[in-house]
């Protein structure tokens, strides 16, 4: 089964994803991220470096560090739109003798499809050290606008980079794979994309058998940068207000500014507030100065309001262009880092009239979805089902509600939490609650409560012939078993006579989906009262127990410590027992507290006559807490 | 005539049944070995997850550091021995030593040759070596071999 990779191959960043573990993952880069500068350079030194290395190097070798050559892929030098952009480039660009597009690089020139190559052998190589093994099988994205020349080059570029290019798909699309959509009806599809650096609007008519482009739109120079400059221009003119000094003029400070913006923006799409902090910005005759900012998200939302109206507005227009009403849309997407602002999300919410689809990060959904058409068109070849798709073959089931059996003091005790995937087992060790007990009674309940009376019992049964002990001795181990069709088995076994005696529960654990909603629902509302409940019933066995075991030391020791020390333990024995079957659990605790130290001290009283008395070795349970239903887990 | 059937039929019966056995068997070997496997990254994940949590500790005290070093240069020569400004510059080399300590290491720039996969060039600047670094703007951070933050540099050219 050979590993496959999705490619997002945009003009400023380039992301990739593959499935792992059957899930559809965006991959992070040799540097530790998951996006990948679309830059590559020759440095001075004559080495080859893609991605973040070349962005760090560019101001230092502008002219051998080449960007966005995704503007010139399979386009002609002549282009007006080319020459435009060309203008705007620090590298050295010059017409092919096919009328292509050549750009220099150290001392050779390099067409767009070998720049674009070299990205993504970076991608390649990076997939290796996460994935473990070479991948050959990938979808690549491109815009819906692109042409059939434009694509042609995309695929050639993979290819020289050594994948094998199953597709090249638009990225609008790979957005629509990526939820899923298409795949019993025609729906209408708008990509609301908002990235860094432009605005892109595509309206798709996808089928199971066909995905359609009815109509594409879009700002080439709008996207998330206008959004920090927003917070940027906003500070420059408080600071130049307050101290009089301007601070774009300082690089450095600027530099500083710009990376607090960025983050105040991320930051403001949880927060509702945030801080920007910079101390010793810069400084004058006074000394040094200080910048400190509040910002509300009501104050960045009015500062960039025009930024999302601008968008919508061509949302507007794209359906305008091919006659389409907004109702007509079945499914709004979001993509790209800027549909991360609360207020952008609002707006198409608003504009549309229902909520869009943004459950899938927006910076990876278009690799996401080319990674799943990567999987889908290897498994096709392969003759295998898709990884990720394997739950329509085989279903496992999830326990809805936890299970488990009512121990001392009507307490519910779970055996198998819920949410476990079935098949699976689970057993514990408990014991008996009195002297002398030949039987217990195993309720096997379901449901979140604490109490056993407020869960359902699905059966009893009792395990009896327990030898008689005391209390505390006897182990019987309780053990659940849930097989592939949900039915349940319960076993206790005494572990001294290996008598065992056991319960199937078939069908009822499985309930309507109101009943266990309800039953969850009860546990939250009841949650905290049930948890009071437990600690009272937890709180008077321990006191149980404790006189229980004071008891017994007195009895068989008593003999050996002072009357004094003797009628202290047995006054905190009497003052315990008047409080346990109260209701302040604050008296019972410090009853117990009480007498637990002067059963210490008689412990202690023990001990040291025991060592006096060498001759008399006698073996002692220990005044200690033991616990009532000892566990012990498989 | 019938009982030939019958035989047939179970014949045919027992191909399927063995070839949903291998198929069964097959499935269930392989969720089994999936399953060590997992064990097997889930513990390499989570020794990965010490470290990413070591990280995001780091990213949120390396501003402070920043900000501390800003305020020590901008410490004016007769207020260098006042003593709360000493005291204020020993909690920061204390903060430095802890950060050390828990393995945050800085990244060398002044005097080096520039290297984009340590280094992140703000500007270039007459007068020192070519391709060397002149000076640092902002120190550069790493952990573990991976790099948190690069320094920020000046390149003589």
């Amino acid at each position: 089964m050979s590993k496959i990779l999705g490619i997002d191959l945009g003009t400023a960043i380039t992301k990739s994803a593959s499935i792992v573990n059957g899930e559809p993952k965006a991959l992070e880069n040799r540097e530790g991220s998951i996006l990948t500068p679309s830059i590559v350079a020759q440095t001075k030194g004559g080495e080859r470096v893609v991605g973040i290395l070349a962005q760090r190097q560019a101001i230092t070798n502008p002219k051998n560090t080449v960007s966005a050559v995704k503007r010139f892929i399979g386009r002609r030098f002549s282009d007006a739109e080319v020459q435009k952009e060309l203008k705007l480039l620090p590298y050295e660009t010059r017409e092919k003798s096919d009328g292509g597009v050549e750009v220099k690089m150290g001392d050779k020139w390099y067409n767009p499809i070998e720049i674009s190559s070299m990205i993504l052998q970076k991608v390649k190589a990076d997939a290796k050290d996460k994935l473990g093994e070479d991948v050959k099988n990938v979808v690549i994205t491109c815009p819906a606008n692109f042409d059939d020349s434009q694509r042609k080059a995309t695929i050639a570029a993979g290819e020289i980079a050594g994948f094998n290019v199953l597709r090249v798909i638009n990225e609008p699309t790979a957005a629509a794979l990526a939820y899923g959509f298409g795949k019993k009806d025609a729906q209408k599809i708008l990509v609301y994309d908002f990235g860094g650096g432009t605005f892109d609007v595509t309206i798709l008519d996808v089928s199971p058998e066909v995905v359609e482009v009815l109509a594409t739109g879009g700002e080439t120079h709008l996207g998330g940068n206008d959004f920090d400059q927003r917070i940027i221009d906003w500070i420059l003119t408080e600071f130049k207000k307050e101290q009089g000094i301007d601070l774009a003029k300082d690089p450095l400070a600027l530099q500083r500014l710009k990376e607090a913006a960025e983050k105040a923006k991320t930051e403001l799409s949880s927060a509702m507030e945030t801080n920007i902090n910079l101390p010793f910005i810069t400084s004058d005759a006074d000394g040094p100065k200080h910048l400190e900012y509040k910002i509300s998200r009501s104050q960045f939302d009015s500062m960039t309001n025009d930024l999302i109206t601008r968008s919508i507005d061509r949302v507007k227009q794209t359906l305008e262009e091919i006659k389409m009403d907004r109702g007509e849309i079945n499914e709004v997407i979001l993509v790209g880092g800027t549909t991360l602002i609360p207020a952008a999300r609002d707006a198409v919410k608003n504009f549309f009239g229902k909520e869009p689809n943004k459950s899938i990060n927006p910076e990876e959904v278009v690799a996401i979805g080319a990674a799943i058409e990567a999987e889908i068109l290897t498994a096709k070849e392969e003759g295998r089902t898709p990884e990720g798709d394997i739950k329509s073959v085989l279903l496992l089931d999830v326990l809805p509600l936890s299970l488990g059996i009512e121990t001392l003091g009507g307490v519910s005790t779970p055996m198998i939490m819920k949410n476990t995937t079935i098949p699976t087992s689970g057993s514990q060790v408990f014991s008996t609650a009195v002297d002398n007990q030949s039987s217990v009674e195993i309720n096997v309940l379901q449901g979140e409560r604490s109490m056993a009376s407020d869960n359902r019992s699905l059966g009893k049964f009792v395990l009896d012939g327990i030898p008689p002990s005391p209390r505390g001795i006897p182990q019987v181990e309780v053990k659940f078993d849930i097989d592939a069709n949900g039915i349940l088995t319960v076993t206790a076994i005494d572990k001294a006579s290996n008598k065992s005696q056991s319960i199937k529960v078939e069908g009822s654990i499985g309930l309507s989906k109101e009943d266990i909603e309800k039953m969850k629902k009860d546990a939250e509302i009841n949650a905290a009262d049930d948890q009071k409940k437990k600690e009272m019933i937890e709180a008077k066995n321990i006191a149980d127990n404790l006189i229980y075991q004071s008891e017994k030391t007195i009895k068989e020791g008593g003999e050996k410590v002072s009357a004094e020390l003797k009628k202290e333990a047995e006054d905190k024995i009497s003052e315990l027992k008047k409080v346990k079957d109260g209701d302040n659990i604050e008296d019972i605790k410090k009853r117990t507290e009480e007498l637990s130290q002067a059963i210490q001290k008689v412990g202690a009283a023990m001990y040291q006559a025991t060592q006096q008395q060498p001759q008399e070795p006698k073996k002692e349970e220990g005044p200690e807490n033991a616990p009532e239903a000892e566990t012990e887990k498989e | 005539m019938k009982e030939e059937k019958t035989i047939e039929e179970i014949e045919k019966m027992l191909e399927e049944s063995e070839q949903k056995k291998e198929e069964y068997f097959s499935g269930w070997q392989r969720e089994k070995a999936d399953f060590i496997n997992y064990k097997k990254q889930e513990f390499e994940r989570l020794k990965g997850t010490l470290c990413i949590a070591k990280e995001s500790l780091f990213e949120e005290i390396i501003p402070v550091l920043d900000n501390f070093r800003l305020a020590e240069k901008a410490i004016s020569e007769e207020d260098k021995n006042n003593k709360s400004v000493v005291g204020l510059l020993m909690i920061k080399k204390q903060l430095e030593d802890v950060v050390k300590a828990l393995g945050l290491e800085e990244i060398e720039s002044i005097g080096k040759a520039f290297d984009p996969a340590l280094h992140e060039a703000i500007e270039e600047v007459e007068g020192g070596e070519v391709g060397i670094i002149a000076e640092e703007v902002e120190k550069g951070y790493s952990y573990n071999g991976k790099i948190l933050r690069p320094s920020k540099v000046k390149v003589g050219k």
